[in-house]
């Protein structure tokens, strides 16, 4: 195995494994949207069919489930950001650099870890959702695409919290950028359709790409297996990850180069 | 208790709840969170499940979701007060004040004092949000109970949040006591009626106090705010400041024992 490859997934490793070892690194990320899931499921199960606009589903929990796991994938990312940043606080990321290490291993580990832990995320969700009554209408093929579809977003919203992290060396400020992806998401179709929201709410919804992200996950689960919406949900995916993993990658050199 | 013993509690407590309030000027950092949060789940609930409002009876859920907003910026003056206390455990000010002859239970009486102010803070924002979005508030006797059950559940949640202060003695404990007050809220009448409510939610939410509590104010936002409504709230916010001002009462006698 090349040595580039050897480091990636040893770091990979590592950082999946620093993950598991402090609760409050995944605790959150699978505590809230399953919390989330639950209240929302409760409340709203039995108003869907009163409510104009809202698609037909086999019910509330079948609609819920990709909003859970792109909540999940958030979170998770903001945390994984964290633990780079506190890498760079805590000088593990200068030892590395001043180790044969090579460049593009210290971003990729980290990528290729957030899709690892998306990927369990989504299968997680996906189990808990199934059980308490949820369908996927897509069946297996749906689910595997929105399982991929999950492992995908891992890496621009992974790369944004390297970007962040390698660009305040802080697991604070990482850490202070939730609220804004929390907001993201509510002022999306994450939680509810567009369909049935109105006025200048549903034109921002509208242009939130977490929308159509979400809302081409959510196709496979209740609809049918739709690869028209899974493309435009990985054009979304792609077109973030240029943006943010380019831009960590420009942040690395940087850093580098100040060093 | 004699007279002077009660005349310095309320003005070392006094005192202390200004201390509290003129640390949202000087530390805005801490107080802003608790302002655009209500501010935010006003907005974002209210455009998110927009469609809800059908399903209640072609309510506003705007309306519907003022109570929840008001409710939620109360909870998180609460949080505030405690931890404001934790910080002040950490800093060492709360054993400069344990070692004076100033009252030791002046340090659990002024941040409940000035959680139950700041949460006339965060109830106005919330109010005068609602009515650039077209819901006014709800004549005088409403608006008054909205701002009264406010500023009961902002006391109740300081209970919660100063026993857990004191007890961690750290500020590290802050998500506990946003978890819980998070819980506790979610689990009611939050974003939808008790009838249109199914299975776990339906039962959590049946013996949850907040639900009672929502529901009052929710009734006095609607305009049919009656006894019936009240006298549950009133029960549920004796209870809620009963069992944890007994909580915050047991730490702070612990405190500087250990």
């Amino acid at each position: 195995m090349r040595p580039a490859v050897h480091q990636t997934l040893a770091l990979a490793r590592r950082s999946i494994k620093d993950t598991f070892r402090f609760p409050q690194a995944w605790f959150p990320s699978y505590f809230f949207p399953l919390v989330l899931m639950a209240i929302f499921t409760a409340s709203f199960g039995r108003s869907i069919g009163h409510i104009p606009g809202f698609p037909k589903v086999d019910g509330f929990l079948s609609f819920a489930m990709t909003g859970a796991i792109v909540q999940g994938v958030l979170i998770s990312a903001v945390g994984a950001g964290g633990f780079f940043a506190g890498d760079i606080e805590h000088g593990f990321f200068d030892r590395l650099i001043s180790s044969p290490t090579s460049r593009s291993a210290i971003l990729v580990s980290r990528l290729v870890a957030s899709m690892v832990l998306a990927t369990m995320q989504a299968i997680f969700f996906m189990a808990v959702a199934l059980a308490f009554g949820a369908t996927i209408k897509g069946g297996v093929v749906g689910a595997l695409v929105v399982i991929a579809l999950a492992a995908c977003l891992a890496i621009p919203i992974g790369g944004l919290g390297v970007l962040l992290a390698l660009r305040t060396g802080s697991a604070e400020a990482v850490q202070g950028m939730f609220p804004l992806f929390f907001a993201l998401m509510f002022f999306s179709s994450t939680f509810f359709p567009r369909e049935t929201m109105t006025g200048w709410f549903r034109i921002v919804a509208d242009i939130n790409p977490i929308s159509h992200l979400v809302e081409g996950m959510r196709a496979q689960v209740i609809t049918g297996v739709d690869w028209q919406a899974a493309g435009v949900s990985l054009g979304i995916i792609a077109g973030l990850a240029v943006l943010t993993v380019g831009g960590s990658a420009l942040s690395l050199r940087r850093r580098l180069e100040g060093n | 208790m004699s007279t002077s013993a009660l005349s310095r509690t309320v003005s070392v407590s006094g005192m202390l709840a200004w201390r509290s309030l003129i640390l949202v000027r000087r530390m805005p950092s801490v107080f802003i969170p608790s302002l655009v949060m209500p501010l935010f789940i006003l907005v974002a609930t209210s455009g998110a499940f927009h469609g809800i409002g059908a399903a209640i009876g072609d309510y506003s859920y705007l309306r519907f979701t003022i109570p929840f907003a008001t409710v939620m910026g109360a909870g998180f003056a609460g949080i505030n007060a405690g931890m404001t206390l934790a910080r002040d455990i950490e800093g060492g000010f709360v054993d400069r004040l344990t070692s004076s002859p100033a009252p030791r239970i002046s340090l659990v009486f002024g941040p409940l004092t000035a959680a139950a102010m700041r949460s006339v803070f965060t109830t106005t924002v919330v109010l005068v949000a609602g009515s650039i979005g077209g819901i006014y508030p709800p004549g005088v006797v409403g608006t008054i109970v909205v701002y009264l059950l406010a500023g009961g559940f902002a006391m109740a949640t300081a209970g919660w949040s100063m026993g857990v202060a004191l007890r961690a003695r750290t500020v590290q404990a802050a998500p506990l006591m946003q978890l819980v007050v998070f819980l506790l809220v979610f689990t009611s009448v939050a974003y939808a009626p008790r009838d249109l409510q199914t299975g776990w939610l339906r039962q959590v939410s049946n013996w949850n106090p907040v639900t009672r509590i929502l529901e009052a104010s929710r009734a006095a936002e609607f305009s049919n705010l009656s006894w019936s409504y009240l006298w549950p709230a009133i029960l549920s916010l004796a209870i809620l400041l009963g069992v944890l001002g007994a909580f915050t009462l047991h730490g702070l006698a612990r405190l500087g024992r250990e």
